[in-house]
């Protein structure tokens, strides 16, 4: 496997342009939606068959250094989990990991199960019904593959998204956190960053500067598939208890005859 | 923040017609082995049953793809910790052991029932696993509710066995089975599987707690209440203790515990859906 690649949204850096979002839409050849009202600048409200970036907008009270309401903006993006349970849940093989770390759907193996869709454990996936196929971010594959890093970052005008080897950017995302702090942003952070912390580290993470439900992140993600093992072990107690059951109720009591 | 996959009745009905297929076979392959020529009749229509259940499955799996045509890519890889992967491989190999436990079942010959015995042992694997990992399958997601639900395919086999034997014991009624015909045993045999399906029921409930919320009250309380739990389990149960024998009671009990069956999957997949 190749250097692992990653993308490092400093959300501090963001002025809510949007110019990621458009990139996105147009080297992805991504389609025009609705727009929809959602109380905000942000739309759309969450990610689309056609929305792989989008940009939140978020008011928080009492966010800000000096206890102000924050204004609190970032760019988000499929986080190319290192855990990832929309891969382990595609029943086709049609979602795999690229030489690079990264995530993507096969679109010519994909048959639309929409099983990643409920695996994907903060809502990025999404189903398409006009191709039939499950959509996200592609992590630009077809550019990071010529040299090239993902639309959304080149687009980036203030280097909120960077893009690079994932060690590298994990180095200067920590500083960042450190001179942010400094600055009086007490709750800065960096998440899905630590690759010994959920998921395995997510190889699209991110700077915060607050608490990971102001952004409606979860704490504390889970790969789905953890459960697998103990559900099945239940599954199979209660099949014993059930097929014990039907045996005592079947058992040749020795009234009829019969070979058993 | 969270999306769901949109599953819709083609699903729920694969739930429920994949639990009968599973309950109906693995009793089939119990009667046939242990229940000596009396049960003949049960393990006859638990496999002819099983056989056009597991290939309606089949249709309603496909037809429910983003893509049908490329239904095919199901079995393209096998994935032993993905439910769903494991799942699609097992419908078709069930689906095989239905087929030839149902052409066995139509052989008079001694030498052809031990070997159809042998099978329906074996099959009987395949129809728990068809019966239960669907519920697995659900608890494997990122969403509340189902993945807090740590007997959720404990309740799907127990319910596949509960609706298996009543459809059994349905057609057996409608057949003009007498209860020399494994008509007794089936129901007893259903009974057992109903006061099981309770118990495993009540322990998920006790299990997930508040979120059981999605079920337990709100929108689909009153189904979950009053069409699983009372119309679906309590009563057919009190029915089959007063009835005692009563052919009609029978058959209006199957029908009851087949409605359950359904509402059970129905309320499970739909409510956080809505």
């Amino acid at each position: 496997m190749a250097r692992t690649l990653a993308m490092f949204t400093d959300t501090s850096l963001c002025i809510g342009c949007r110019a990621c979002q458009v990139a996105c839409k147009q080297w992805n050849e991504l389609g025009m939606e609705q727009p929809e009202w959602t109380g905000s600048y942000q739309n759309h409200a969450h990610f689309t068959e056609s929305t792989f970036r989008l940009v939140r907008f978020m008011e928080a009270p009492g966010a800000s250094p000096n206890g102000d309401l924050a204004w609190l903006l970032m760019s988000d993006v499929c986080k190319h989990c290192a855990e990832a349970g929309c891969l382990d849940a595609c029943p086709t093989g049609a979602i795999y990991r690229t030489e690079f770390g990264t995530v993507n759907i096969n679109q010519d193996v994909c048959n639309g199960c929409r099983y990643c869709v409920s695996s994907c454990p903060f809502g990025v996936v999404t189903f398409n019904e006009h191709t039939g196929t499950a959509k996200k971010c592609t992590f630009c594959n077809d550019r990071i593959h010529n040299g090239l890093g993902p639309a959304c970052a080149k687009a980036c005008p203030t280097e909120s998204i960077q893009f690079g080897f994932r060690d590298e950017l994990y180095t200067k995302a920590q500083k960042r956190v450190e001179t942010l702090k400094a600055m009086g942003f007490k709750d800065a952070q960096l998440y899905g960053a630590d690759q010994k912390g959920f998921l395995g580290g997510l190889n699209a993470f991110f700077l915060l500067l607050a608490k990971p439900s102001t952004y409606n992140l979860p704490d504390n993600p889970k790969l789905p598939q953890r459960n697998v093992v103990v559900d099945s072990l239940l599954s199979i107690g209660s099949a014993v208890v059930v097929g014990l059951g039907a045996l005592l109720a079947f058992r040749n009591r020795g009234n009829g005859g019969g070979h058993a | 923040m969270l999306k769901t996959p949109e599953w819709g009745m083609m699903i729920v009905l694969y739930f429920f017609f994949g639990g009968i297929a599973g309950g109906s076979y693995f009793t089939a392959a119990i009667a046939d082995n242990f229940g000596g020529p009396r049960a003949a009749r049960v393990a006859r229509v638990g496999y002819l049953l099983s056989l056009p259940l597991v290939a309606l499955c089949g249709l309603l799996l496909i037809a429910d793809l983003g893509t049908p045509s490329r239904f095919l890519n199901m079995v393209r890889t096998l994935k032993f910790w993905d439910p769903m992967s494991l799942g699609a491989w097992v419908v078709g190999v069930f689906g095989l052991f239905t087929f030839v436990s149902s052409v066995l079942s139509f052989s008079p010959s001694e030498e052809t029932a031990v070997l159809r015995r042998r099978i329906g042992l074996v099959g009987m694997l395949f129809g728990f696993f068809l019966a239960s990992y669907t519920g697995v399958l659900l608890s494997a997601t990122a969403l509340p509710f189902w993945s807090d639900a740590r007997l959720m395919g404990a309740l799907f086999l127990a319910s596949g066995a509960s609706t298996g034997m009543a459809a059994i014991s349905l057609i057996l009624a409608l057949t003009g089975a007498s209860p020399a015909d494994g008509m007794a045993k089936v129901k007893q045999a259903d009974r057992y599987s109903m006061i099981i399906e309770l118990v495993v029921l009540a322990l998920f409930l006790i299990a997930l707690g508040s979120a059981a919320r999605p079920i337990i009250s709100g929108h689909f309380a009153p189904l979950f209440w009053g069409g699983l739990v009372a119309i679906g389990l309590v009563v057919p149960l009190v029915l089959e203790f007063v009835g005692h024998g009563r052919a009609a009671l029978g058959a209006v009990s199957a029908v009851l515990v087949l409605v359950g069956g359904f509402i059970l999957r129905y309320v499970v997949v739909m409510s956080i859906q809505s």
